[in-house]
């Protein structure tokens, strides 16, 4: 079941998606996906984790060496925005790249859990951009807020797909187009540290909330994004999550 | 005024000019290069915050001594979007004293999740209007352990005010109602161990008590 959260003549509420794609209330009511605006599918997002260098291709496309404990750092709620909402490219950059990520949604607490039983403390997964301001980087807390905690460089959904409907998490295709150009290709085969060994690694120094949200790292396939460009990621049994990019100018104008 | 732990809290790392000046040898060699540009910032998600004052429990297994750092807490009172550092303090109504206690740090270089992220390590205090603590560079924040004061932290010598702080980080990412920035704490942290009580103090304005949980 895909689980989605839109605004609707005003309003933000649930609903599920069919298999013909029109999003269907609790009453039952079907709303046109041309009538809703797809809103983050997380109502009330916790914590925010997410993976730097967890496929190796990647970390080697970035001249690191692959870690050894997990890179995890943490990003503001305010960086979420939904399918097909805008992010933007700030002034002066030289050089702004997706980051096509698989999300598990945490769905209960979790203290010290091992990895065997992880997955049940997982509600279901998504599909985030994680955009990087590479400029902004520097060798504190790297990477830094300012790279990976802006407004709305983090696209999130479209919705949210059990557990059970995803046949195979270890082995699920990941690609990004821009433009319709595929840019980025990737299986999850080639994560480091799983999502079982991610919630049992956290879990084991803190407490994860229902709500929280694990990106798990981005596969090799670097580009440039530039205002106009629209990026579409695209995670196997899961969907696709399309973001147009405004400059930043057009985009805080708008807001 | 009673205040909680909510939306963003983000504390400012590395704003002790002091500490910048005995690190400055190790902060221009690997794996930092060079001293940082921009402000160094990290979160205190919501599984730290500590709403009750609860005592503050040491990691277990780690036989890690816990520090403990204070700071004045700006808490935003509006939707706070790129906004100039003179009318930065327009969008703050009250302040409060934080407590975050972390793991010694060892490193700058990358986040330091299982450090600060301890459950229920976050603490705040009652809060009062901006302008009874008068101006903030001239405020000096103290904290004891067991009645002995073990740091003495004058906001002279922040490395940014809290204006400019609101500036930069507005302009990364809109801060909401609620949303604090602790952004004064000094660079020394304070050991603490099971048992100990933690006070911080500005003036007779604010003042916030931990205690450092028993041995279980």
């Amino acid at each position: 079941m895909k689980h989605a959260r839109i605004e609707h003549l005003g309003q933000a509420i649930d609903v599920t998606v069919n298999e013909s794609g029109d999003l269907v209330t609790a009453t039952g009511e079907i709303i046109e996906q041309s009538n809703a605006k797809w809103l983050s599918p997380v109502a009330n997002p916790g914590t925010i984790f997410a993976l730097g260098l967890n496929y190796a291709d990647h970390a080697s496309e970035l001249a690191f060496a692959p870690p050894t404990e997990p890179l995890v750092f943490l990003k503001g709620n305010n960086t979420l925005t939904g399918h097909q909402t805008p992010s933007y490219r700030p002034d002066d950059i030289d050089f702004m790249h997706y980051e096509c990520e698989l999300v598990a949604v945490i769905g209960k607490e979790a203290r010290n859990v091992k990895r065997e039983d992880a997955l049940a403390y997982v509600r279901g997964f998504t599909i985030c951009n994680d955009y990087a301001i590479r400029d902004f980087l520097e060798n504190y807390y790297r990477p830094n807020l300012r790279v990976k905690s802006r407004d709305s460089l983090c696209p999130i959904g479209p919705w949210l797909v059990e557990t059970n409907d995803i046949k195979d998490l270890s082995n699920l295709k990941i690609q990004t187009h821009v433009n319709g150009e595929l840019t980025q290709e990737g299986s999850t085969s080639d994560m480091i540290f799983d999502v079982p060994f991610l919630i049992e690694y956290l879990s084991h120094f803190m407490t994860l909330k229902p709500g929280d949200l694990i990106a798990t790292g981005t596969p090799k396939g670097l580009k440039d994004i530039q205002p106009g460009d629209v990026v579409r990621c695209s995670i196997e049994s899961i969907g696709t999550l399309e973001n147009p990019v405004l400059s930043e100018h057009d985009f805080y104008a708008q807001r | 005024m009673n205040t909680i732990l909510q939306g963003k809290v983000v504390c400012v790392a590395l704003n002790d000019q002091q500490q910048i000046d005995t690190m400055k040898g190790l902060f221009e060699q690997a794996p930092y290069q060079a001293l940082p540009t921009e402000p160094v910032l990290y979160f205190k998600p919501h599984n730290t915050w500590n709403q009750s004052n609860s005592p503050i429990s040491c990691p277990e297994g780690s036989g890690a001594t816990l520090v403990v750092g204070a700071s004045l807490a700006l808490i935003i009172d509006q939707t706070c979007c790129r906004v100039s550092e003179k009318e930065a303090l327009n969008y703050i109504k009250n302040i409060a004293l934080l407590h975050d206690f972390s793991l010694p740090e060892q490193s700058y270089y990358r986040p330091d999740i299982k450090g600060k992220c301890i459950d229920q390590s976050a603490t705040l205090s009652e809060s009062v209007p901006l302008p009874e603590l008068g101006a903030l560079d001239q405020l000096v924040i103290s904290t004891s352990v067991n009645g002995l004061e073990k740091s003495n932290f004058k906001l002279s010598q922040t490395v940014r005010s809290a204006p400019q702080l609101i500036e930069k980080i507005s302009h990364i990412m809109t801060l909401e109602k609620g949303d604090i920035i602790a952004f004064a704490f000094a660079g020394k942290r304070i050991a603490v161990a099971p048992n100990d009580q933690v006070k911080s103090v500005v003036g007779s304005t604010l003042q916030l008590e931990n205690l450092v949980a028993g041995d279980k």
